[in-house]
């Protein structure tokens, strides 16, 4: 009974009630199992094996040319394609909408054994990551009908308009003007930074609807459909070579009102929402970083540095980064799991991760000394997977959605609660 | 599958902190710095009264017969509140290492008497990577002075030595709290221990999973002083906490305290349920909590400024504590060469 002494002190009350409840903690693992447990219940099993099993017949052996040719495009349409046919589009979207209902659980577990097949690129991401569940949450049950179907099954693929030239960090200082002429708006501005923007049938956008208010408040969030007149999208050559975004200039471009998501003036709070899907996303990601980790430790004996004691720990430091990552993407998808709040705690895994992403491939190009400098076609190259291209690309995740430095200042503001700092 | 503590557990947390709020605030972490023994006897017994101490002892020994799991976040408070008491040596590790590879005698004479706060442990094991481990009998143990019971290693068998078989002499060291010393251990046929190589193997990694915990409470509590100090301090006509140079510096320490505290809860979960990876999860878990801690120090003292290099001002209490556990039971250097060896196996 001695057990019973800190739950006395915990619930204050007589030593009787304490008795009763005594233990409590233990009683949990009468079957000497931890109350925290890794391991998946049998449905849970069998839809992972479902989803590794189809998986293994489906992803060919050869990568799918890049997204970013137009051969590599329709190759990746083709395959989202097969994934709607199958049921694999958007596991979490309702059932209503042509989802699973699927928890963020098995949202995991399917992201994980995709990471695990190695499966293609998703090119729908911003469709059904990002304007599908918003508008599930602001849409009205009209644009619902009209704009989910074609999400899913990937017939229109989506881009996100949300920076422009002069507002990247600081979005609310956005331009792109949209003045009411009868049943329409009349648009014009630019959008940059546009994924997909050149592949993409629509654009969710963010468009200043009063130029009088404050920045937050005059903004609405519309959709456009880039093939209207008036549209023209210019590819911006990355600096990896690919053409993977875009530019988007918006010239007259008349757009229905029935296109706006939300009220008039009310973007910013939607755009919030839109970013707020985000948080949950990715946490199958930690199994892709270990890949990554694995394929370090090959480059690193390709190299002949596997018995260098800086380089050892150099990888070793990594392997822990990624190991720590799977810890805490476990946690954060509990405390989802369990309906605790994430809110600005996401901005902890977005810089844990993207920095991460960075170091290892930055270890991989050291490891390769001067042989870094050819690319993977190169007869001497050490490397064949593109780990050059993969190393700048790894730099582009620590500027994409909100730069480290904007990440930290979340953190420091509305995590650890500093004064914020004066802003024009 | 959950991987996050449980309500009960975050209650057992929040009793833990009410209670070292009231019993071990930094005056009294001080006033342990210029103890003849820097030991309170009656904190630790309402510590026992509490559970706390015999918190892995079985129920039958009189004990709570929990395990690292629910240990985890009392550990990180103990190190919030830089508890002198040598709470990890006792219940993170001799505990468990009895009840594992302990005699059913040294079980019946030492796991009750702890449980009750009669007795106090402290561990001495080969295993401690240091400059001078190699000469048998010559690492230094914490708390060796005022422990009842010694757990010592010594060619490949484990020990159980009761105080009066062992010698203790003091080595002058960086923190006033967490006193050092060499032991010179008289074993024999009465003390050795069941397990052997493979049960100090275990109870080392205990240390380490336990130090890990105890740097996150040391780590966040650096962290938070940290915080509120930079929003008292004016400079240049407002916080300097509202300026980004510090701002940023403290978003990273927050980034790795509270990551490491997730490495550390698997590291828990390993050990508890008898994981493979145990060893490795362990190394995981004490690296980075070194790293995370040695970040909270740097981070802290800087953002402080000079009163934080006062001997006066709290702040050193727990930079001093933080350094010496992020050498103690393998340093991250330590650690990462013993994950590089299954990498590179």
């Amino acid at each position: 009974m001695r057990c019973a002494g800190w739950l006395a002190i915990l619930t204050g009350s007589s030593s009787d009630t304490v008795r009763a409840t005594s233990c409590r903690l233990a009683g949990y693992r009468a079957d000497g199992v931890p109350i925290v447990d890794l391991d998946l219940n049998e449905a849970q099993l069998e839809f992972r094996d479902e989803v590794r099993a189809w998986l293994r017949r489906n992803v060919g052996t050869e990568p799918l040319a890049p997204s970013s040719t137009p051969e590599g495009f329709a190759a990746h349409r083709a395959w989202e394609r097969r994934l709607y046919e199958a049921g694999y589009a958007a596991i979490s979207w309702p059932r209503v909408y042509g989802g699973r209902d699927a928890d963020l659980l098995n949202q995991t577990l399917f992201d994980e054994e995709y990471a695990r097949a190695e499966a293609p690129a998703r090119i729908n991401v911003l469709g059904l990551g990002l304007a599908g569940p918003t508008l599930m949450t602001c849409g009205t049950p009209a644009q619902c009908q009209r704009w989910l179907p074609s999400i899913l099954s990937c017939e229109q693929i989506w881009s996100q308009g949300f920076s422009e030239p002069d507002a990247g960090s600081d979005l609310a200082a956005l331009r792109t003007s949209a003045r009411r002429e009868g049943d329409a708006f009349i648009v014009n501005g630019q959008k940059v930074w546009t994924s997909l923007g050149r592949f993409a049938d629509w654009m969710f956008t963010l468009v200043r609807t009063d130029p009088q208010a404050p920045k937050h408040k005059g903004i609405s969030f519309l959709m456009i459909d880039l093939h209207r007149p008036g549209v023209s999208v210019a590819p911006i050559r990355q600096l990896n070579g690919d053409a993977g975004f875009a530019e988007v200039f918006l010239d007259d471009v008349a757009v229905p009102i029935d296109n706006l998501v939300g009220e008039l003036n009310d973007g910013w709070r939607v755009a919030m929402t839109t970013l707020s899907f985000e948080r949950g996303t990715g946490l199958g990601n930690h199994l892709r970083f270990s890949r990554d980790l694995q394929a370090l430790v090959r480059l690193v004996r390709a190299a002949g540095a596997a018995d260098d004691p800086l380089v050892r720990d150099r990888v070793a430091q990594l392997y822990i980064e990624t190991e720590v990552f799977r810890h805490h993407s476990y946690r954060a998808l509990t405390r989802l799991v369990d309906g605790k709040p994430i809110g600005p705690e996401a901005s902890l895994t977005k810089l844990y991760w993207s920095e991460m992403e960075a170091r290892i491939f930055d270890a991989g190009m050291r490891v390769m000394g001067p042989y870094a400098e050819l690319t993977s076609d190169a007869e001497q190259a050490i490397d064949h997977q593109h780990w050059q291209a993969r190393y700048w690309y790894s730099r582009a995740s620590c500027i994409y959605a909100g730069t480290s430095e904007i990440q930290k200042n979340i953190i420091a503001e509305r995590v650890l609660g500093l004064p914020r700092q004066p802003r024009g | 599958m959950r991987f996050d503590y449980s309500d009960e557990q975050y209650q057992l947390r929040d009793v833990a902190r009410d209670f070292f709020a009231k019993e071990c605030p930094p005056a009294a972490v001080r006033a342990a710095w210029d103890h003849d023994t820097a030991r309170d006897s009656q904190r630790w017994r309402k510590m026992a009264e509490m559970g706390l101490v015999g918190l892995t002892v079985p129920t039958q020994y009189g004990g709570l017969g929990l395990h690292e799991v629910d240990l985890v976040l009392l550990l990180e408070e103990a190190g919030r509140a830089a508890l002198p008491e040598p709470l990890a040596e006792t219940t993170a590790i001799a505990v468990p290492t009895l009840v594992e590879a302990g005699t059913p005698v040294q079980r019946d004479e030492w796991l009750p008497r702890i449980a009750a706060g009669d007795a106090v442990a402290t561990v001495q094991l080969a295993g401690t990577p240091s400059a001078q481990a190699a000469v048998v009998g010559s690492a230094l143990v914490s708390a060796a002075h005022i422990a009842d019971l010694l757990l010592t290693e010594s060619g490949g068998e484990l020990h159980a030595v009761p105080a009066g078989r062992f010698e203790a002499v003091a080595q002058p060291s960086m923190d006033g709290a967490r006193r050092l010393f060499t032991v010179r251990a008289e074993t024999g046929d009465d003390t050795r221990m069941d397990g052997g190589v493979e049960a100090a193997g275990k109870a080392f990694d205990r240390g380490a999973w336990a130090t890990a915990a105890l740097l996150n409470g040391v780590a966040q509590r650096l962290l938070d002083m940290t915080v509120a100090y930079v929003q008292e301090r004016w400079q240049f006509g407002r916080p300097v906490g509202s300026f980004q140079a510090i701002k940023h510096k403290l978003a990273e320490t927050l980034l790795v305290v509270e990551t490491s505290k997730a490495a550390t809860a698997y590291a828990a979960y390993a050990l508890a349920s008898g994981r493979s990876d145990r060893a490795e999860a362990v190394s995981v878990a004490k690296a980075y909590a070194s790293d995370a801690a040695h970040k909270a120090n740097t981070e802290a003292l800087q953002c402080h400024g000079g009163i934080g290099f006062t001997w006066q001002h709290d702040l050193h209490l727990w930079l001093k504590r933080g350094k010496a556990l992020e050498q103690a039971y393998g340093s991250a250097t330590w650690h990462r060469a013993r994950i590089a060896e299954r990498l590179f196996a």
